[in-house]
């Protein structure tokens, strides 16, 4: 369990890491919309490109990115499987058993397999280059406009820093239950699911109750620390939207005309 | 006027029958290294909140730096000016990236960016800990947790630093890495140090040893004058430092509390002569 890397910052120096974290946000979500409008074989792979280079401009690992599309090898298979085998179509390839498998069929399979990878490289390669205190402070600038109808903005991100910081601190806490329960003589690995289900519970209590004592420790440190919430507060990173970050945006902008513009462009019988 | 002052304070939590601290009163001075000893119970992590107004006294009055621990409208003032470090480090850092922990007391306060750029390092070398500044705090031993709470205690600048058991969860080389941190604090900074401990060897190393039992001080000097009592140390639940116990148990009639005394005292009476 401790290998999950979701949501985990990626300390290096990069060109990505220096970038303002709200432009960050902004050009993952264009990027995001643009992997969904592609849909062609050449903008898939325009977009496939444009990925790359991003993975390579981070300094990130590739094996990084890649760990991160393991846990969604099911749905990747589901999704392949059902495209394959539901998407209707004239070039009937062969068939299995009550089902036919057209080449319009594996094409959609083939893109939205591709397409979901994509996906998690783009969103991972956000918070790989983000540190998350970096993060919520961008998501708390972006949505400073919502104080006009009373959303209290400043708490609400420190609740989600706070909230990344003990997701780490957390699963070695379960795993210590775990070990603690075991040594109880408590099966985990054994029986249907509801049974597994079941002996979920002595793990749960333990760790809500835990989680209470640290909330209200954790509560006592930051009083101790001066926070009063958000009134009057400083940041020892202040974010400068400078001429490189604009510049990040055009290309955003430009990956996403691209991937518009080559929809049209078709290679032979493919579309 | 004395730094710290407890006048004849009472508390009580409010679902007790009984004070946890009875008619206490205590002087404490700008720049000394104070550890407070009791068992279990005997109110210790108690009188720490009552010094930074995280609790506020049922009688009497706490005043640090001539400010009344209940005076609402003061109580920024005097947190920036009382640190408190906890037992468990892992519930008191609050940001993933260690340097972001660090700011996040000097932030709170409102300081200027680049001076808390400045604070950030400079708390971080002090405590030795500036090669790890951008390593995520999940990753680091105990100790190095609680160096790192310390520097985010030091970058809001107090005057003073309470430390509630903190070396309780820690290893012995954790152990030591904070008490040479904090020493270093009272020595280059002069910044009044209350340690509570119930590690023996860890009290003696202050300059004034306090010790509490059921609400009360029962003895408050010098690490000697205070363990000199064996006997009654032991009565009041308590240890002592290693060496004294077996000084003690060799029969010998010596009250020893460090280690290179110790030696030094046993090659004496084993007649041996040459450095330790």
């Amino acid at each position: 369990m401790s290998d999950i890397t979701f949501g985990q910052y990626y300390p290096s120096d990069s060109v990505l890491h220096r970038l303002d974290p709200r432009f960050k946000i902004i050009i993952t979500l264009i990027l995001v919309v643009s992997m969904f409008l592609c849909n062609s074989v050449v903008s898939m792979a325009f977009a496939a490109i444009c990925t790359f280079i991003f993975i390579f401009l981070s300094k990130v690992p590739f094996l990084t990115y890649l760990k991160n599309t393991k846990p969604i090898i099911p749905v990747i298979l589901l999704t392949f499987i059902l495209n394959l085998i539901y998407v209707p179509g004239e070039h009937v390839l062969f068939n299995v058993w009550k089902f036919s498998v057209t080449t319009e069929a594996i094409q959609t399979a083939v893109f939205i397999a591709i397409r979901i990878i994509l996906l998690v490289i783009v969103t991972s390669f956000l918070t790989y280059t983000t540190t998350p205190t970096a993060l919520t402070g961008a998501i708390e600038d972006l949505l400073k406009w919502l104080k006009v109808f009373k959303v209290d903005v400043h708490t609400m991100s420190m609740m989600m820093s706070i909230a990344l910081r003990f997701i780490p601190t957390l699963i070695d806490e379960i795993n210590k239950i775990i070990n603690a329960q075991k040594a109880r003589g408590a099966e985990f690995d054994s029986g249907n699911v509801i049974k597994k289900l079941k002996a979920m519970v002595p793990i749960l209590i333990p760790l809500f109750i835990s989680s209470f004592r640290r909330a209200y420790e954790l509560a006592n440190a930051m009083e101790c620390r001066c926070y009063n919430g958000g009134k009057g507060r400083t940041k020892m990173k202040t974010m400068h939207a400078s001429l490189k970050d604009y510049f990040a945006l055009l290309i955003a902008i430009a990956v996403i005309a691209g991937c518009i513009a080559f929809n049209y462009i078709k290679i032979g019988g493919l579309y | 006027m004395s730094f710290i002052e407890f006048s004849d304070v009472t508390f009580r939590y409010p679902d007790s029958k009984k004070d946890t601290i009875k008619n206490l009163s205590l002087k404490i001075e700008q720049g000394e290294l104070i550890s407070v000893i009791g068992h279990n119970g005997s109110g210790k992590s108690t009188l720490a909140k009552l010094i930074n107004g995280l609790l506020t006294p049922t009688q009497g009055a706490v005043t640090v730096n001539g400010i009344t621990t209940a005076q609402e409208e003061k109580r920024i003032d005097l947190l920036q000016q009382v640190g408190m470090i906890f037992q468990n480090p892992d519930n008191q850092i609050v940001a993933s990236i260690v340097e972001e922990d660090v700011a996040f007391g000097p932030e709170n306060l409102g300081v200027p960016p680049e001076e808390i750029r400045k604070r950030v390092d400079e708390a971080l070398k002090t405590v030795g800990m500036y090669d790890y500044r951008l390593k995520a705090p999940h990753n680091l031993s105990g100790g190095q947790k609680q160096r790192v709470a310390i520097a985010g205690i030091l970058a809001m600048q107090p005057k003073c630093i309470v430390m509630d058991e903190s070396t309780a969860m820690l290893d012995p080389i954790g152990r030591k890495e904070v008490m040479d941190a904090v020493k270093k604090l009272n020595e280059q900074f002069g910044i009044t140090i209350i340690y509570i401990t119930h590690f023996m060897n860890e009290a003696v190393e202050a300059h004034r040893v306090i010790l509490l039992d059921h609400g009360e001080i029962k003895k408050d000097g010098s690490p000697k004058e205070v363990f000199s009592d064996y006997e009654q140390m032991i009565n009041y639940g308590l240890d002592v430092p290693q060496s004294y116990e077996l000084v003690k148990k060799l029969g010998i009639d010596a009250c020893i509390l460090e280690e290179d005394e110790c030696v030094a005292l046993l090659m004496q009476h084993l007649g041996v002569h040459g450095k330790a």
